[in-house]
């Protein structure tokens, strides 16, 4: 589904992503934790196609991100850490304006802004405009849009934050549901007991570098994903 | 603390001097000081030379017939309506809708420490606009009366009054906008009618201003006598100028008194009006049969939410799109007789009137602008763009074509009530439609073009794109250019001697070659410039 070769990104002197490879299979959530300034957010960002990298190649469903961007961003959806949607718009108007850039039908739309609208509890507050939306209020409508065109791959940046106990429950079923169906996950995270628990695969990720990937079970063995990340992050210093 | 929250308004202001958006890193010393240079040649070289040279006319014959203080009245309140016109605008966006003012608040910050930042920043932009005209004044008054003691006093201390009863006003206008605003629905709306009247107003004054001069010039003496006596706070107001100790001390006080209490006033209710909600009914959501458009119409009904979501936007680039329809039941009006004058007037060069027309339209044609700040605008949601499936010359387009509806509808409906009252010869309806058609293109694509070049993301205030942003005045000020381009190659160059329709076609012809060629730029560079930030 995803599949991340030799990725390489310099900020001036600075290597954000150094040689990173990752491979995301079908039906696989995948989490890639690291420390802040770790790489995590270029990484996502670069297969999202907003960041130009420099070296390498991202590939989703055998797309190229790079020579094939549209073609890729029609198959999967991103959401990112600080979710800067158009505040000038109401929530319904946002997902309209999401609907028809995926060519979602009337009908289509109509039956899924309700259905997730509805679990996410935001159906009255989608004639409001966004700027009146709290952080979790947008992390929902953000949400809401990235799950209306039924993308195969979903990309997250920091998901849980600003999400309600309710909502964060909600979410975790919805991407286990999209698992299920054939997609698949690639999501930051910061809290590693979620990652733990909700994880099929995981990437430990420092200065750049991936320090460790493979099945949850094969990164932690025994050990708790805390124990094994700080040991990791001690190591590496 | 409140120098540190200075520094910080002050760096948000000039951020696009520092700092390089585009290359994401702090401008060097050489390109900080060039752009300071570029923005001063602007603002003081081409607006202050055009107060400069109603400073020169009006001087002289004011300060032969002794009325010198006539004279520092006339530019002072030209400079104090100017000031509090180009500011009053962004006072309440500036004020009371930062994006940082949440997190200031937060701080151990005194509230009259915040108030005082903020009314730095609407102090600065008063100060920019009213010393474009009582600058020239007090250096042309300086250069003819000469340079004495009282003369210097009293010029800087008049700078000095008109830059803080500037800021009052405004601030006492932005605070009840902010009042009203509060309890209103539509507020994007009232507050662009509100402040078209204000503009109305203003054009108004102005125009009257205009005839005043000329009466003023041919009987000072008998005016500045009325003046003294029946509107006397005038007459100290221009004494101040000329070094008059009296009515220095007067008007310093009256001054001081306003600002205190516009001071008093904000400190006040900076608070309360800040943190509030809003006493808005809260809308329903009511489940309708949504339509699917393509991905071409979602961009362009995307723009146009953008721009009606923001009086700034509106008025500070879009002003044209009000006007024109205006501006054409005007013409419906008063238009034959305006005609009838303007063919009296300008008998000579031949097709003079037609010629006339195409400048007017133009004129209102470049009050639009909206492509020139729309990339910035897009701010930190940019990411949303770039990460749908969305080819990037779309989302270009449909800026322009945002342009091109919101100035080429407007433009069609007074051309037409122009035909109405002045019948036109075929021949030069369609040059005029032609020109002004090709003008509206290349003005968008130049908005456009300068937008991609040099584009601000992180803005905290919508304002810096908006008002203070690049791409605006060096579009604001290309507009300008070629008006003027236009008008002296014609009235007072040999331009004439090509004809109506042989000059015009002239400007067709290179309005098309430019278009094209920014057209191709934008197709290419833009793209991948756009694709890349």
């Amino acid at each position: 589904m995803l599949r991340i070769e030799h990725l390489s990104k310099t900020y001036g002197n600075k290597k954000a992503v150094d040689d990173l490879n990752l491979h995301i299979a079908p039906g696989e959530i995948y989490g890639f934790i690291g420390h802040n300034g770790a790489g995590k957010t270029t990484t996502l960002k670069s297969v999202a196609g907003i960041l130009q990298f420099d070296t390498g190649e991202i590939y989703i469903d055998g797309k190229s991100i790079r020579t094939q961007p549209l073609e890729c961003k029609r198959s999967f959806a991103y959401i990112p850490d600080n979710p800067d949607l158009y505040d000038y718009m109401t929530g319904i108007k946002y997902l309209n304006f999401i609907a028809d850039i995926f060519h979602i039908s009337a009908a289509d739309r109509q039956m899924r802004i309700r259905k997730y609208g509805d679990l996410f509890e935001l159906t009255d507050d989608l004639a409001q405009p966004i700027a009146a939306y709290s952080h979790g209020m947008k992390q929902k409508l953000a949400i809401i849009s990235a799950w209306l065109h039924q993308p195969k791959l979903i990309l997250m940046d920091e998901p849980f934050v600003g999400l309600d106990p309710k909502a964060s429950h909600l979410l975790k079923g919805m991407m286990r549901e999209v698992c299920d169906a054939g997609g698949a996950i690639f999501f930051s995270t910061h809290v590693l007991e979620v990652a733990e628990k909700l994880c099929d695969k995981v990437a430990i990720i420092k200065g750049g570098k991936l320090i460790r990937s493979g099945t949850m079970e094969t990164v932690k063995g025994d050990d708790s994903l805390e124990d094994v990340f700080l040991e990791l992050e001690g190591e590496s210093c | 603390m409140l120098k540190l929250l200075l520094k910080k308004q002050l760096l948000e202001i000039f951020q696009v001097y520092y700092y390089d958006a585009k290359k994401n890193r702090a401008r060097s010393k050489v390109s900080t000081v060039l752009h300071f240079l570029l923005f001063a040649l602007l603002v003081f070289g081409l607006l202050g030379g055009i107060f400069t040279f109603l400073a020169v006319k009006l001087c002289t014959p004011l300060l032969t017939a002794g009325m010198d203080w006539l004279y520092f009245a006339l530019m002072g309140l030209i400079s104090v309506l100017l000031g509090a016109f180009g500011s009053v605008f962004n006072t309440y966006a500036g004020v009371y809708l930062p994006k940082d003012n949440d997190l200031l608040l937060s701080m151990p910050i005194p509230v009259s420490a915040l108030v005082g930042a903020r009314l730095a920043g609407v102090y600065l932009m008063g100060l920019l606009y009213s010393a474009i005209v009582i600058l020239p004044a007090v250096l042309v008054y300086w250069g003819t009366a000469g340079v004495t003691l009282p003369a210097i006093l009293g010029g800087l201390l008049l700078t000095l009054l008109i830059s803080i009863f500037v800021l009052t006003i405004s601030c006492m206008l932005g605070w009840m906008v902010a009042r009203i605003s509060q309890k209103l629905k539509h507020k994007s709306l009232i507050t662009v009618l509100v402040s078209l009247a204000v503009f109305c107003l203003y054009y108004f004054v102005y125009f009257r201003a205009q005839t005043m001069i000329q009466q003023l010039l041919t009987n000072a003496a008998v005016y500045g006598a009325r003046i003294k006596g029946s509107a006397y706070p005038v007459y100290l107001f221009g004494s101040v100028g000329v070094g008059d100790v009296k009515a220095s001390i007067i008007v310093s006080a009256a001054v001081a008194v306003l600002f205190g209490l516009m001071w008093l006033l904000l400190s006040h209710s900076f608070l309360q009006i800040t943190t509030a909600t809003g006493k808005v009914a809260r809308r329903e959501y009511r489940e309708a049969p949504s339509r699917q458009r393509s991905i071409s119409t979602a961009l362009l009904c995307r723009e146009f939410s953008r721009f009606a979501a923001s009086p700034s936007y509106m008025l500070n680039c879009g002003l044209g799109t009000f006007l024109m329809p205006v501006c054409g039941i005007a013409v419906l009006w008063k238009g034959r007789e305006l005609f009838a004058v303007l063919d009296a007037i300008f008998a000579e060069p031949p097709d003079s009137v037609p010629f006339l027309l195409c400048v007017m339209l133009c004129s209102l044609a470049s009050m639009n602008f909206m492509t020139a700040p729309s990339v910035s605008l897009e701010g930190k949601s940019l990411w949303l763009l770039q990460s749908l499936p969305v080819e990037p010359w779309r989302v270009l387009h449909a800026k322009i074509r945002m342009q091109l509806l919101l100035t080429g509808l407007p433009l069609l409906l007074c051309i037409g009530c122009t035909a109405a009252v002045y019948p036109l010869h075929p021949m030069h309806l369609l040059m005029l439609l032609l020109f002004v058609g090709s003008y509206t293109l290349l003005m968008a694509l130049v908005g456009l073009f300068l937008g991609v070049k040099m584009p601000t993301l992180t803005w905290t205030n919508e304002i810096m794109p908006i008002k203070q942003g690049a791409p605006v005045m060096i579009t604001l000020f290309c507009g300008f250019g070629y008006m003027v381009l236009l008008f002296v190659g014609f009235m007072f160059l040999p331009g004439w001697m090509l004809g109506f329709l042989g000059y015009m076609s002239c400007f067709v012809g290179a309005n098309l070659l430019l278009s094209v060629l920014i057209y191709l730029w934008l197709r290419k560079q833009g793209v991948a410039s756009f694709s890349a930030l």
